[in-house]
């Protein structure tokens, strides 16, 4: 799957033109469409007590986020890249979807939400509710200055993490199609502690060799399409050894299969991917299971 | 009934903006709110003069154009370019397209950047149609 077309929504403070220039290197996997958009949350301009609807303020609002818009567009414009906009006002995750569906969209990248953790657990992120929703592959772009690491492409060094799910098979098939665009890639399972309870040491050896085996034959599908690629086994938590397997192998994103399990499920038995989308220091591609 | 004048633009606010000035010369305007709405309606409607919005939704002013510019029955329609985009920026846009490939095309003889005063944009449709 190439991606000719990003949609890029932003609210300024956390993503900036910084981020698009350091995707722009997809441009060798065909990336020559970028459709950005603003969602002005309704709180800020709905009906308030004595002042009813703020008209001016939306219209400010509007601007404001024309003006930056016109400005990073003239820089696309005359890259030779076709560019669109979408400011509107809504909420968040209904007008990303809506953007995305209209425009026909291969990605979508937002940043992270700010949201505290009780407001997480009672009205669940943004970010969970877009991976939810989206049937594209979502990047949750982290910015530089919040991880102190300095990602210059996201795309160039991924970490795919796998569990074997269709989802994650499909994130095989997604990375495959940007071959031109990766230099190196590392490849990792975690294996689950539960998974070696009671299991002797030439049983543990075992499993790692088995996971091992596995993940070179993925490894050799990259290989094939001459994307450098290594495979590592982790043991114990998922998200933590995804984070520290990053880390160690100075990946510049993380990459893994959505589940698309329902929202109450991931709101209170939690999920890897959402996990790591809202908490890891690393940029964060979600692919969704390709049910094509 | 006037000539017709296609406006192309995604906000609402400069298409009602641009059909009163066009209604008040005389014209009848005609309306889409983006590039390839737009573009539907030129092969539809052959309107005799298209404004043109550069940044848009689903298909930009710079594409439209050149589809415009480089198809036989319609490079004809004249075009003014109405947008926050710099002018420096469309035609270097046009030039890079070309360098990948696409044919050549001429320039726009009236690029005006907004915002623009009803009178400026009445004398420009008025150079064009009379």
């Amino acid at each position: 799957m190439d991606i000719k077309k990003l949609l890029f929504v932003t609210k300024f403070e956390e993503l900036g033109f910084d981020a698009l220039q350091s995707l722009l290197s997809l441009r060798k996997a065909s990336l020559n469409h970028v459709v950005f958009v603003n969602v002005i949350e309704r709180d800020r301009v709905a009906m308030h007590r004595g002042a009813g609807y703020l008209k001016e303020e939306e219209i400010r609002l509007r601007e404001t986020a024309n003006i930056r818009f016109i400005d990073w567009a003239e820089d696309l414009f005359e890259q030779g890249m076709e560019v669109g906009v979408y400011i509107v006002v809504g909420s968040l995750v209904s007008e990303v979807i809506k953007a995305a569906q209209k425009e026909e969209t291969d990605l979508i990248v937002i940043g992270r939400s700010h949201k505290g953790v009780l407001e997480h657990l009672y009205s669940g992120s943004d970010i969970t509710e877009l991976l939810r929703r989206a049937e594209i592959p979502v990047l949750v772009y982290k910015q530089l200055s919040e991880t102190a690491i300095a990602i210059e492409k996201p795309f160039e060094r991924p970490l795919l993490a796998i569990d074997w799910s269709p989802a994650s098979l499909s994130a095989v098939e997604y990375l495959k199609a940007l071959k031109d665009v990766i230099q190196e890639l590392d490849i990792i399972h975690v294996v689950g502690q539960k998974k070696l309870k009671g299991t002797s040491a030439m049983g543990i050896q075992a499993i790692r060799k088995d996971t091992r085996k596995k993940l070179e034959e993925i490894c050799n599908i990259f290989e094939s399409e001459g994307v450098k690629a290594d495979a590592q086994v982790y043991i114990g938590e998922a998200d933590e050894e995804i984070e520290k397997a990053a880390r160690e192998h100075q990946a510049s994103m993380i990459v893994l299969g959505s589940s698309g399990k329902t929202a109450w499920v991931e709101r209170w038995l939690g999920s890897t991917p959402q996990s790591i989308a809202e908490k890891s220091i690393y940029p964060t591609l979600l692919i969704p299971f390709d049910q094509k | 009934m006037g000539k017709k004048v296609l406006v192309v633009d995604d906000d609402p606010d400069v298409r009602l903006f641009s059909v009163t000035v066009l209604e008040e010369h005389g014209y009848t305007p005609l309306e889409a709110a983006n590039g390839e709405e737009g573009l539907k309606m030129i092969k539809e409607q052959k309107p005799d003069l298209i404004i043109l919005d550069i940044l848009m939704p689903r298909q930009s002013g710079i594409r439209l154009y050149r589809e415009l510019k480089t198809d036989k029955s319609l490079k004809n329609i004249k075009v003014i370019i109405l947008s926050g985009i710099a002018k420096k920026t469309f035609l270097r846009s046009q030039k890079a397209l070309t360098e990948f490939g696409g044919k050549e095309v001429p320039e726009p003889k009236i690029y005006l950047e907004k915002p623009v005063e009803p009178d400026e944009l009445a004398e420009a449709i008025k150079k064009y149609l009379g």
